[in-house]
């Protein structure tokens, strides 16, 4: 009897476990407001394709930004599931767009170096994911657990909108961080390459400087030398 | 004990459940793809992949066979290998960083069977969580045994800590900028002044030469 009992209660802990790790996972890791961002070096005369799967009804924020390579800039599209070109960017440094709602299926986000036969550039992209079916869920699934906690229910749900929404401008935060790191980052390669050619062509520019001088002195010379032999 | 076996299982699938949010790509037979990652210093990053493979027979992608392998190599910004591994046709690997800056992240598949590529490509979903994305909540309140509002205290705790980190590096690398912006214009000041005086010297000596050459020569 007492083993039965023990057992159902480990199994009902289980569950409950269970359902914690479920819940926890849905609305802090995996499920709501997805974003996804990455930095990739597309080799010149070359296109690379990043697809998306989405739900009905979601909407898509892409931004992307060129960081390195010669014109710092680069042709962009986003292909719906369906096989039609949404948006068609030809040779553009930067760009955000929505796509909203959206449909079932694989969005395409399609990035173009065709056009550049020597340069490889950088991009950076990232994709926020706006679930539709799961903003309203995440509340209420913690409401169930408070139940268990003994406090003022209504404070409770004071502090945890507080919380909630903290979350949210922390997470804005964040993306705008990695905006700015990005166009940081863009500078920095553009003045590193700058000072290199700085360098570079003063070093050009004195050994022809010189060169040209000797070269001048030289061919007077010569002609003068020439003359005398005709002279002669 | 019989009883909690399968709600163990139960657990445990449902700790591995993972609604296919993350962004896939093909990759060709010999291709590498690289990732960049700019992190801060003492950062962990987690990077999931899974593979699979385009079916013939019933024109779609299937699960790759694991005879299928990725194999992952990691740089850290001094260009120095910091992982270097052959991975399953699922994989997870992770790194923390020690110097900050640009991580560089490739991945290339190392087919053992070449005749299961014929004519396909390979479709790779990959997922890389930075800072405190790789935290494992659920595990963190398992451990420590918290409630739900502590739990999201702590949670906003690391983001904070995360954001702090991320600024400080962000003036590391402002001053970095600042060092090479100002390292140009001294060159370029200081390589127009001597090009200045080189083309003056360049001249004097010019004229001197040729005045004592055409001197020489009776001319003048």
């Amino acid at each position: 009897m007492r083993c039965e009992r023990r057992m159902t209660s480990v199994s009902a802990e289980l569950c409950l476990l269970a359902c914690l790790i479920l819940t926890v996972d849905l609305t802090l890791g995996l499920g709501l407001n997805k974003d996804m961002e990455f930095t990739f070096l597309l080799s010149a005369g070359s296109k690379e394709c990043f697809y998306q799967t989405t739900a009905k009804n979601d909407s898509i924020d892409v931004g992307y930004q060129v960081i390195a390579g010669s014109g710092l800039d680069v042709g962009f599209a986003i292909i719906s599931p369906s096989g039609h070109r949404l948006v068609s960017d030809f040779r553009s440094s930067d760009g955000i767009h929505t796509v909203d709602p959206t449909e079932d299926g694989d969005y395409g986000l399609c990035f173009d170096n065709s056009f550049s036969k020597l340069s490889e550039k950088m991009v950076f992209f990232e994709v926020t994911i706006n679930s539709q079916s799961g903003v309203g869920g995440g509340q209420d699934v913690w409401g169930e657990e408070a139940a268990t906690e003994s406090m003022v229910e209504y404070k409770l749900e004071d502090i945890r909108e507080s919380m909630d929404s903290m979350y949210q401008h922390l997470k804005r935060s964040r993306q705008i961080l990695a905006v700015l790191r990005v166009l940081e980052a863009r500078d920095r390669y553009l003045l590193e390459d700058n000072l290199w050619r700085v360098s570079f062509w003063s070093c050009l520019n004195l050994l022809v400087m010189l060169t040209v001088a000797v070269t001048q002195i030289y061919t007077l010379r010569r002609l003068f030398v020439d003359t005398k032999r005709v002279c002669t | 004990m019989m009883l909690a076996t399968p709600a163990a299982r139960f657990v445990l699938i449902l700790a591995w459940i993972c609604p296919s949010y993350a962004l896939y790509f093909h990759i060709g037979e010999t291709e590498k793809k690289c990732f960049i990652e700019e992190i801060p210093d003492e950062t962990m990053v987690i990077g999931k992949y899974r593979t699979q493979l385009w079916d013939k027979l019933t024109n779609s992608f299937l699960a790759a066979t694991p005879g299928l392998g990725m194999h992952v190599e990691i740089k850290d910004p001094d260009t120095k290998i910091i992982l270097s591994r052959q991975y399953g046709s699922d994989g997870r690997f992770t790194f923390t960083s020690h110097t900050p800056g640009e991580h560089q992240i490739c991945l290339h598949s190392n087919s053992t069977k070449l005749a299961l590529f014929a004519g396909g490509k390979l479709r790779v979903h990959l997922d890389i969580q930075v800072g405190e994305h790789t935290n494992n909540y659920p595990e963190i309140a398992a451990k420590d045994k918290l409630t739900e509002l502590q739990l999201r205290a702590r949670q906003l705790l690391d983001q904070v800590e995360q954001i702090q980190k991320e600024q400080n590096y962000q003036r590391y690398r402002e001053e970095r900028f600042r060092m090479t912006s100002e390292s140009t214009n001294q060159r370029v000041l200081w390589w127009s002044i001597a090009q200045t005086l080189i083309l003056i010297v360049t001249g004097i000596w010019q004229m001197k030469h040729l005045k004592s050459f055409f001197e020489a020569k009776k001319l003048v």
